[in-house]
């Protein structure tokens, strides 16, 4: 009883953990609650996000206000098509000691933070995105004959235009997989505007404040995977998940037209860290159908393939995923 | 289980258990699983029995308005067990279908916004309490927390489906069909309208002549009586009074009450007479009187008779003793002879009506053995009947002859007294053959007015194959067969006294005939007149004229001057007459100018007399079918000449 009211605690903490970050960053970043959320759902479930949105909504300072908020090092690489993997990640330099003896030393790349921001993602080659990506995934780096480990927590958040897409190099299926959620930071609001205007066109500059340390991000961290999920829903996750197969039984007739591929595990890994991680928000104790269909989006966006056909009656993998949600009941019979 | 059950509702423990946490969540998923099972079986239901009760109404609509019998029916039935079974198994899949053990639950939770918080605390419940994490024990607990505001009854509510408007629809239908009894309306069929009788105007005069000539030609009472009927039948054929039906029903009536009483009649007189001829036959007196008798020559039997009485009454040359006795034995024989024959007659009736009896009696005791052929019965019936035949003669032949066997009888007694009395009784005989000669002349009349009748209905019959067409042309025949051509309207009118003119075809040329004038033919052929017009004005009124021209003019012309003429003079009316030279038209030209004129003058009238008598005489002396004899009278009838 007692681990129960233990854990019970540790929820709350969580939830109050999570809502002065909220607020902290609310503090400078207006709207984009979902982004927010999306963003925090993806640091605390130790992965990393795919922003998306056109130039100017604030994705950089959203991430730097979060890295300021959570005390973490943050670094930022602009992606270009001339940046090159030792670039991000680092080089060996001959360096030359006090004593005039002259050694190899490996100087880290802006990748080594706790908080990396990949600004235009897409405009790098592939090259130099698959050197991101081995360091998203393994949470290291191996130059030469060494390899670095990066330090907890680590955290990516790409950023990617949709419009401009002369002389870039889009993200490949496989790597796209490697994020958690693609979020898309939508157009403020009329109202918003007003606020971005109000705060960012007077001699007022909003101060975040640290809110949470490292090690409370770790051990937020521990607690989402704590969280657990029944098996209905779980089996509900796995049957959206399916149902984005096109070959599946409970494939909707949209999928069965316009999809080329469906949703990977890590799909359904995402949904369901998602899903953990938004009943904490919640104070909830386990995941709900809810949640999972809250995290679908999110979650599956960037892993479901649309066909030739889909893409060319450009259909967005949103309308495909709000369907299946739409048609798939929560329990089979 | 029973008695465990009884016990837990007897110590109130399931309402215990109902506060026991986990125990408590448990029980509310199952109902709310169960009310989704009725919900689901409800659903079905309504959905799924439409079929059959679609079927129940498509074949009992067939039922009814095909009016199948049971058998016929049987096929329906067996193929509405298809409907049926398709109802039966989608309820049972609906009802038997595998459920999720969580539906109930979820249901909750999503009625009452939980996120799965019951489900979940379910779920972990399951999981032994060794297994759970600290965080599984909280969700338990979170869920059981909500327990006392969980309501399946909400949450899963069972409502009428949308398919129950259908199925009550159908249900009203079937019901409403089971009751409903088809009725066949057969139109009746309207009375036929009245429609009369129709006869030309001189087919009708026709009959009525030959009534006229009949009831002229008789006296006898019944003969005058069906002379009549035949006349009121006419008349009520002239005035429309009878359909088509009524006339040939009395026609029938009349012929067959004509029929059977002139052959009855005849018959009955032809055996009398036959048996008073053998034994007057014995008699060398009354030998001549027996064979007119027995040839039917009433007239000259009367002369014979006559005779004999004049020899009995002579004082010389009478005949002898024994001629006397053999007539005396004779008239006496004759007298009885109709007496003799019908009591003869009775005695093998009754014999034969004895023997008729016993037979059937037998029959009626004994149906198994001995018993008499059912055809001596039938054929002794068919001989009693002839008897009874024979009675009805014998006795109608008795009444007929009773005063000639009267007299005979009386002067047969007399004979023996007395000869001079004797011839006084066989004088009144002698009458009495003229009444019955009278009486057959009557019966002639009769059968020629039912040869009359019978031409009549096949005259009838002819006209209503022909139709109105016929009619009208007959009627347009009749008209010029008067020697009223179409077009030909009278002109007459008063144009002062005694000078009315000669209306419509004329004939010859006459002069008019005033009110008192005279009638002075111009012509001195044999034939003064062939044409129609007799000094009378036509049917038509005048064109130009105020009166009509039906009679003869009574005014004055106020344009004359002078006196009128004195007509108290000394004047005396004078018929003058050319001389009958024997020399008048041929009969070809008579018969050409009766196309022209019509069927009138006494030339024509010779004309036709003399070809209708070589006619009728071919008609009695050759074999001709009866069918050409009546086209024969009947073109005689239509040219037959018009006063």
């Amino acid at each position: 009883m007692a681990e129960a009211d233990q854990a019970r605690e540790e929820v709350s903490e969580f939830q109050k953990q999570v809502g002065a970050l909220r607020e902290e960053i609310g503090r400078v970043i207006v709207g984009n609650r979902d982004a927010i959320d999306g963003v925090l759902s993806c640091m605390l479930a130790s992965s990393h996000a795919l922003l998306e949105g056109v130039p100017g909504l604030g994705k950089t300072m959203l991430v730097r206000t979060l890295a300021g908020v959570l005390g973490l090092e943050f670094s930022r690489i602009q992606f270009t098509p001339d940046l090159m993997p030792a670039d991000i990640i680092g080089t060996v330099v001959l360096d030359e000691g006090a004593n005039g003896a002259k050694n190899l030393e490996f100087r880290r790349g802006p990748i080594f933070a706790n908080i990396v921001l990949a600004d235009e993602v897409n405009r790098a080659t592939p090259k130099t995105q698959s050197a991101l990506l081995e360091a998203m995934q393994e949470h290291r780096v191996t130059v030469g004959r060494t390899t670095h480990v990066i330090e907890e927590p680590y955290f990516v958040l790409a950023t990617q235009n949709p419009l401009e897409m002369e002389g870039t190099y889009p993200l490949p299926e496989a790597q796209l997989d490697r994020f958690f959620y693609k979020l898309e930071v939508p157009f403020p609001t009329r109202d918003e505007l007003h606020a971005i205007i109000d705060r960012t066109t007077t001699e007022q500059h909003a101060e975040v404040r640290r809110i949470a340390s490292r090690e409370q991000i770790l051990r937020m961290q521990a607690l989402v995977r704590k969280v657990p999920v029944a098996r209905h829903v779980q089996d509900y996750a796995i049957r959206v998940l399916q149902a984005t197969h096109p070959n599946a039984e409970e494939a909707p007739e949209l999928v069965k037209r316009f999809v080329r591929t469906g949703g990977s595990p890590r799909g359904v890994q995402a949904m369901l860290l998602g899903a953990k991680i938004r009943a904490l928000f919640d104070g909830r104790f386990a995941a709900a159908i809810d949640d999972v269909k809250a995290t679908a989006l999110p979650a599956l966006r960037h892993r479901v393939l649309l066909s030739f056909e889909g893409e060319a009656e450009g259909i967005a993998s949103d309308r495909i995923i709000s369907e299946i949600l739409k048609k798939l009941p929560a329990s089979k019979e | 289980m029973k008695a465990v059950r009884f016990a837990r509702r007897v110590l109130n423990l399931s309402r215990m258990a109902s506060t026991d946490g986990i125990g408590s969540l448990r029980r509310a998923a199952r109902r709310a699983t169960r009310r989704a099972r009725a919900r689901a079986v409800l659903s079905a239901v309504m959905r799924l029995l439409p079929i059959p009760l679609a079927y129940g109404v498509a074949a009992l609509t067939l039922v009814k308005l095909l009016r199948l019998a049971p058998h016929a029916q049987r096929p329906l039935c067996l193929v509405g067990l298809v409907p049926l079974l398709a109802f039966g198994w989608g309820v049972a899949r609906a009802w038997f279908r595998k459920r999720p053990s969580w539906s109930g639950s979820l249901a909750l939770d999503e009625f009452h916004s939980l996120h799965d918080r019951v489900t979940t605390a379910l779920a972990f419940g399951a999981v032994p309490e060794a297994e759970r994490s600290p965080l599984m024990q909280a969700a338990i607990e979170d869920g059981i927390a909500l327990s006392g505001s969980l309501d399946p009854a909400r949450a899963v509510p069972i409502r009428v489906p949308r398919e129950s408007a259908l199925v009550g629809l159908l249900v009203v239908g079937l019901l409403g069909l089971s009751v409903l009894e088809v009725r066949t309306y057969h139109r009746s069929e309207a009375p036929p309208a009245f429609e009369p009788m129709l006869m030309t105007a001189d087919d009708l005069e026709l009959f009525r002549d030959v009534a006229k000539e009949l009831q002229a030609k008789n006296d006898d009472p019944n003969a005058l009586a069906a002379v009549h009927r035949f006349n009121q039948l006419i008349e009520d054929i002239a005035q429309h009074r009878l359909d088509r039906h009524e006339v040939f029903q009395r026609m029938g009536e009349l012929e067959r009450d004509l029929k059977e009483n002139v052959d009855l009649d005849q018959d009955a007189r032809d055996e009398g007479l036959k048996g008073l001829a053998r034994e007057l036959e014995k008699s060398g007196l009354t030998k001549p009187a027996a064979a007119a008798l027995d040839e039917k020559r009433l007239a000259d039997a009367e002369k014979a008779l006559r005779e004999l009485a004049e020899k009995l009454k002579r004082k010389t040359d009478r005949p002898s003793a024994a001629e006397l006795d053999k007539l005396r034995q004779a008239l006496q024989k004759a007298s009885r002879s109709n007496e003799e024959r019908l009591r003869s007659i009775e005695e093998r009736r009754r014999e034969l009506f004895e023997e008729q009896k016993s037979l059937l009696k037998k029959k009626a005791e004994k149906a198994d053995a001995g018993v008499p052929p059912d055809a001596k019965i039938a054929d002794n019936e068919r001989r009693l009947e002839h008897l009874d035949r024979e009675r009805r003669g014998a006795e109608r032949s008795q009444q007929q002859m009773s005063e000639l066997d009267k007299q005979l009888a009386q002067a047969a007694r007399d004979l023996m007294r007395d000869a001079g009395e004797s011839a006084r009784d066989l004088e009144q005989g002698a009458q009495d053959i003229n009444r019955m000669a009278k009486q057959e002349s009557s019966e002639a009349q009769k059968r020629e007015l039912l040869r009359k009748l019978q031409e009549m209905r096949e005259l009838m019959r002819q006209q209503g194959k022909g139709g109105k067409d016929q009619l009208q042309r007959l009627m347009k025949f009749g008209e010029r067969a008067r020697g009223q051509s179409g077009g030909d309207q009278g002109k007459g009118s008063g144009q002062g006294e005694g000078q009315g003119q000669n209306g419509g075809k004329p004939g010859a040329l006459r002069l008019g005939r005033g009110s008192g004038g005279v009638e002075i033919p111009i012509g001195v052929a044999k034939t003064e007149s062939t044409g129609s017009g007799s000094g009378k004005p036509g049917d038509q009124p005048g064109g130009d004229s105020q009166a009509n021209g039906q009679h003869w003019g009574t005014g004055h012309d106020p344009n004359l001057s002078g006196n009128a003429s004195d007509l108290k003079g000394n004047t005396h009316d004078v018929t003058a007459a050319g001389a009958d030279t024997g020399q008048g038209e041929a009969s070809s030209q008579i018969i050409y100018g009766a196309a022209d004129r019509g069927f009138v003058g006494r030339g024509y009238k010779n004309v036709f007399t003399e070809y209708h008598t070589v006619a009728e005489q071919a008609l009695s002396q050759d074999e001709i079918p009866s069918g050409y004899r009546f086209y024969v009278r009947r073109y005689f009838q239509l040219i037959r000449p018009r006063d």
